[in-house]
């Protein structure tokens, strides 16, 4: 049912056909999710350590958390966008990806984890140095590394099937 | 020039026969430039005055310096494995040479302008060339990641009215 929506969107969606079909277009679309994926993952990264206490500790957690965000919030909209648009462009090419399905629910799970920080550390300011937010921290780490390197994986034919129209 | 040592690093078949280190390099390749970057923009940010602004950037800097480097030095690591791969592909593209002259530049802004506005004494640099200096680094590095990312995607000659011929 899932692969007939998905047919839908491959012959439906305005632009896709063109995206598939331009020289630039994709690359200029899959340059600019590293590049903002750096941005987000790079200060989502310092924060990390921070909250895991190896690393940029003369500053304290929450104002790492709190001045950062802002940035953050730029490298993941720009991520999100582009990352819609390359699906966009190719969504039976995606569906037949197992790492993209994977890496999918990773990202699920690393949306709750960064819940999870947010409600530890609302609690009190000393939450920001406890042993739960250290975890929190570095499953963030673990999870948005395994997410990072399922992306690259998509990109080779492991694990992958081919689908067409009909 | 340079061609017989790229048929050379070509020759040496530094994955051997596997198929799976290639990959893995690559990912770990990208896992070190999220750290660099990381590393580079929290002091970026606070030189153009934003982000960490409750910090003197000479703390800031001082904190990110052990990751630029680590980052830096793991990217060289897997950078040379990577490029001896494809060496003679990434010699005949010049989408590969201007990402390696821009690559060069940005190591030299790092470690001499940007390295000694960022360690300054509070008050010895002005704020309006502390804000040209981390944007300059920010977008000098930023290039330096797309181009990487658009070597072997966009037409090798894309870029070879800029470093064809000579200037190789």
């Amino acid at each position: 049912m899932l692969l007939e929506l998905f047919r839908w969107l491959e012959v439906n969606l305005p632009g896709g056909a063109y995206l598939r079909e331009s020289t630039y277009g994709f690359s200029a679309l899959l340059t600019v999710h590293v590049v903002s994926l750096c941005i987000f993952f790079g200060l989502i990264l310092m924060m990390d350590l921070r909250l895991v206490g190896v690393g940029n500790l003369r500053t304290r957690a929450a104002d790492m958390s709190a001045r950062l965000l802002p940035w953050q919030v730029v490298g993941f909209v720009i991520m999100t966008v582009t990352g819609v648009a390359l699906v966009w462009a190719q969504p039976l090419r995606y569906y037949g990806k197992t790492f993209f399905w994977w890496k999918m629910g990773l990202m699920v799970l690393a949306g709750v984890n960064a819940g999870i920080i947010h409600l530890i550390t609302t609690r009190s300011a000393t939450a920001w140095d406890s042993n739960a937010a250290k975890f929190a921290g570095a499953a963030s780490i673990v999870l948005w590394t395994v997410i990072l390197a399922l992306g690259r994986l998509t990109a080779y034919e492991w694990y992958t099937t081919e689908y067409f129209l009909e | 020039m340079l061609l017989p040592f790229f048929e050379w690093m070509e020759g040496v078949a530094v994955y051997g026969s596997t198929i799976y280190l290639g990959p893995a390099v690559n990912i770990v390749h990208l896992c070190a430039m999220v750290t660099f970057l990381g590393a580079l923009m929290v002091v970026d940010l606070r030189l153009m005055g934003t982000g960490l602004t409750h910090q003197p950037v000479a703390v800031v800097a001082r904190d990110a310096r052990p990751w630029l480097l680590g980052a830096l030095l793991m990217l060289v690591l897997t950078g040379v494995p990577a490029l001896m791969a494809t060496a003679t592909l990434q010699y005949a593209n010049s989408v590969f040479w201007v990402k390696m002259y821009l690559l060069g530049l940005g190591l030299l802004f790092t470690f001499t302008v940007r390295n000694r506005v960022a360690f300054a004494e509070e008050g010895r640099v002005g704020s309006g060339t502390a804000k040209f200096v981390g944007l300059l680094s920010i977008l000098i590095w930023l290039s330096v990641a797309a181009l990487a990312r658009l070597i072997m995607m966009i037409p090798a000659n894309s870029f070879e009215w800029l470093v064809g011929g000579s200037v190789r």
